[in-house]
């Protein structure tokens, strides 16, 4: 059965941005995990609340995570 | 490791270090003490109104938990180097951490390498001083920092000290391009590992760009050493 997600806030990864800081995990951590290769990875969008994932994306050092807000459809973060 | 959590920070102190390099230091308000790694760095907010982040490697060292000091690149002249120019003595910073796994190992390596290049000397030097000054280790342990121009070199006086003082210590400066009067190496950083014969039992860190970092990982494959034994931070 699909999870439904709880949050408004739907995150992803630019793999080619990420630089294995590994801040969206540190912040995050029920939501990105990194992969063997220390690439930043979506586990789960229900991981955290909103709000943390939006720190979580605030705090990558390069812009790799992006925050959509499915009620609107417009990208949260990074700012356009 | 330590989970980050929120803190505001008090702008204490600003060293000037030449026209593009600046250290800021910062004492903590709340919570008291900043409990982190050598090697870490912590997020700032830099624009409360659109909430964007920067973030930076404290240079200081974990011994000193009421407060830490940021070495600023300000050539980049972003919305983070603005924001630290504009902070006036006694002004509060918000921010997020300690953050990073850029930290000191636990494998039993004799012998310690680090590789920075420009601001990436940072959490070296956090790195360096804590295993110097606070664990007072004995293990060889050797810098290489690149730089591009001789005028934006510093702390070489303290890292010249430490060589004076410290049999185990050695530290190579390398400039990519060099003035007349600079006697000491020239190049990159990678050329001096290559010339340089490294020790099979070594620990390599290595920050700065991914360029420089990559470049640095595969040499030290090709001379036999193993992903275990290199730690890497990458700042872009």
């Amino acid at each position: 059965m699909p999870t439904k997600q709880i949050g408004k806030y739907q995150v992803s990864v630019i793999n080619e941005k990420c630089i294995s800081a590994g801040s969206c995990v540190a912040i995050a951590g029920g939501v990105f995990e990194l992969d063997e290769e220390g690439i930043a990875r979506v586990i789960d969008q229900n991981g955290n609340d909103d709000e943390t994932k939006l720190l979580a994306a605030q705090s990558c050092p390069t812009a790799a995570v992006i925050v959509i807000d499915t009620a609107t459809g417009k990208q949260v973060w990074p700012i356009e | 490791m330590n989970a980050p959590k929120p803190f505001k920070a008090k702008f204490e102190e600003k060293i000037v270090h030449n026209a593009r390099y600046s250290e800021y230091h910062f004492e903590m308000i709340r919570p008291h003490e900043l409990d982190f790694r050598s090697g870490q760095y912590i997020s700032l907010l830099v624009d409360s109104t659109t909430g964007q982040r920067r973030s930076y490697s404290l240079c200081s060292t974990p011994a000193a938990q009421h407060g830490f000091e940021l070495l600023i690149d300000h050539a980049p002249a972003g919305v983070g180097s603005q924001f630290l120019s504009s902070l006036q003595f006694g002004d509060e910073v918000q921010g997020i951490g300690p953050m990073g796994h850029f930290v000191l190992s636990e494998q039993p390596e004799q012998v310690l390498v680090f590789v920075g290049t420009g601001s990436g000397i940072a959490p070296l030097r956090s790195m360096i001083l804590d295993l110097i000054q606070v664990r007072q280790d004995a293990r060889d342990i050797t810098l290489y920092w690149g730089m591009r121009h001789v005028e934006e070199l510093f702390w070489l006086d303290d890292f010249q000290d430490l060589v004076e003082k410290l049999p185990n210590f050695h530290f190579y400066p390398v400039i990519s391009r060099p003035t007349n009067g600079w006697s000491l190496s020239t190049g990159h950083v990678i050329d001096l590992l290559l010339a340089h014969k490294l020790q099979k039992n070594s620990g390599f860190y290595i920050c700065g760009s991914s360029a420089m970092i990559n470049d640095v990982q595969k040499l030290l494959f090709e001379k036999g050493f193993n992903k275990d034994s290199i730690y890497y931070e990458k700042f872009s």
